[in-house]
């Protein structure tokens, strides 16, 4: 197959836009493809994207703090710069600053939207239907969405960064979350992402979680790699070493949901509030806590349960068929 | 007999989660079953091929046409098919009567997670989502 040259516009706070980008352009790169990456995730500085990626991709990092007409010009710039194959926007149709409303019909190339859920109240007060109707596919990756029955619109399994034979093997992940060879305690791991007070605010999680648990359990509070603070463990991307974790502590996010469920990772995770997304609707009640109370009740109960974890050996990374399903749009235009 | 509707502009499916209002999104269809005009987002496909409205949609769910429940179990093209648990959109969520209540109703602790649907700060705030 020719290669493709590829645009991904994955602009959005926290690290779930970037992560769900990142998987699908290592999975193009890793077919041939040439993959320009944009994001302004305020992690992204600290992320080494690019080893991860391979060669075959280029992260543009813009700068989280820029004011709304800043980033509205550096998108303007991106997109204006170079023709490309395909253009694939992560989410928000409209564009995170309603940008690409005005911007697509200047697009030549076939364009890609990653449709996953949203606020409905932003869909009805920003005509997002209308958005919609200017891409020429959309992919909705595994959960279901306001238009996932769209006639151009195919589903997938869920998107994960790693494939599950890129995962670290049980005991070598221990290792990599600072256990020794005999330690032979279960591990919760208090996951740092979201927005950055959120990554401190798991710092303050996991001390609690290791006075109630007195010495029943190993704890370690994970961050990005970048986000680096005392008492932390820098692990990116935390799906890597879940082989390792016995209890995952999180929230909502689409990653550490989706992660958790394709590794058999139990997870006691929280509904954070944002703005688009909605993560009460997506956690379950098995996973959903709603305070701190009930998150130690939880945690405990999954350790007790713990004893001898069922984990799949595999799973299905549907951003392949993403992949596939995006190269042809992309030959076809 | 199948209802008739009068010549429409707008879809007259319900919207609202929470709240039920008219849709009054502009029509880009009609149902191929009873014929209402309904717009892209309330627009259903029955095993590929036949275009209905949500309601109808609903109706063939509940297994009276055409529908075999062994080989639903696998159908790829149910948005459940990957989580057969997930939230209010799990295998049954449009089936379930209003008297019962599901594990993953909402409850108040689900407030915070939506407290900002009147938010003004679409658009706007660069680093809210």
């Amino acid at each position: 197959m020719r290669r493709q040259h590829w645009r991904l516009y994955a602009l959005g706070g926290g690290l779930g836009h970037l992560t769900r980008a990142s998987a699908l352009a290592r999975a193009a790169v890793a077919r041939g493809h040439a993959v320009e990456l944009l994001t302004n995730s305020p992690f992204a500085p600290g992320l080494p994207l690019e080893s991860l990626l391979g060669p075959g991709a280029v992260v543009h990092r813009l700068d989280a703090r820029l004011d709304k007409p800043a980033t509205v010009a550096a998108v303007t710039a991106w997109l204006t710069a170079t023709p490309c194959d395909v253009l694939v926007v992560d989410t928000f149709p409209r564009g995170l600053a309603g940008e690409l409303a005005a911007l697509l019909p200047t697009v030549r190339a076939p364009r890609v939207l990653v449709h996953r859920d949203l606020n409905p109240v932003y869909v009805e007060r920003f005509d997002v239907a209308r958005a919609v109707d200017a891409f020429d596919l959309l992919v909705v990756p595994g959960e279901d969405a306001p238009f996932a029955h769209h006639p151009r619109a195919v589903r997938t399994a869920p998107w994960l960064l790693l494939d599950a034979d890129a995962l670290q093997p049980r005991e070598e992940a221990r290792r990599r979350l600072g256990l020794s060879a005999s330690a032979s305690r279960p591990l919760v791991a208090v996951l740092g992402c979201g927005r950055p007070e959120e990554v401190v605010e798991a710092g303050d999680t996991a001390s609690q979680l290791r006075r109630s648990l007195d010495g029943r359990a190993e704890v370690r509070w994970l961050v990005p790699t970048g986000a680096e603070t005392a008492g932390a463990l820098a692990v990116w991307p935390a799906l890597a070493v879940l082989p390792g974790v016995d209890v995952l502590v999180g929230s909502g996010g689409y990653n550490t949901v989706q992660e958790a469920r394709a590794t058999g990772t139990p997870l006691a995770a929280w509904a954070r509030s944002r703005l688009y997304d909605r993560q009460a609707l997506r956690l379950t009640g098995s996973e959903r806590v709603v305070d701190a109370v009930d998150l130690e009740a939880r945690v405990q109960a999954l350790l007790e349960e713990a004893g001898a974890p069922e984990r799949p050996a595999s799973y299905v990374n549907g951003v392949h068929a993403a992949v596939e399903a995006i190269e042809r749009v992309a030959l076809s235009a | 007999m199948r209802p008739s509707f009068p010549s429409a502009e707008h879809c007259l499916e319900t919207s609202g989660f929470l709240f039920s209002h008219p849709c009054e999104r502009a029509a880009a269809t009609q149902c191929m079953r009873c014929q209402k005009p309904v717009c892209a987002l309330h627009m259903r496909m029955l095993d590929g091929e036949e275009t209905v409205c949500v309601s109808c949609a609903r109706t063939a769910d509940n297994g009276d046409e055409n529908r075999d429940a062994s080989s639903s179990d696998y159908d790829e093209d149910d948005p459940s098919y990957y989580y057969d648990d997930y939230g209010y959109y799990g295998r049954g969520a449009w089936t379930t009567a209003g008297g019962s209540h599901d594990k993953n109703d909402f409850t108040e602790a689900d407030g915070e997670s939506l407290r900002r649907e009147d938010d003004a700060s679409f658009e706007e705030d660069l680093g809210g989502s």
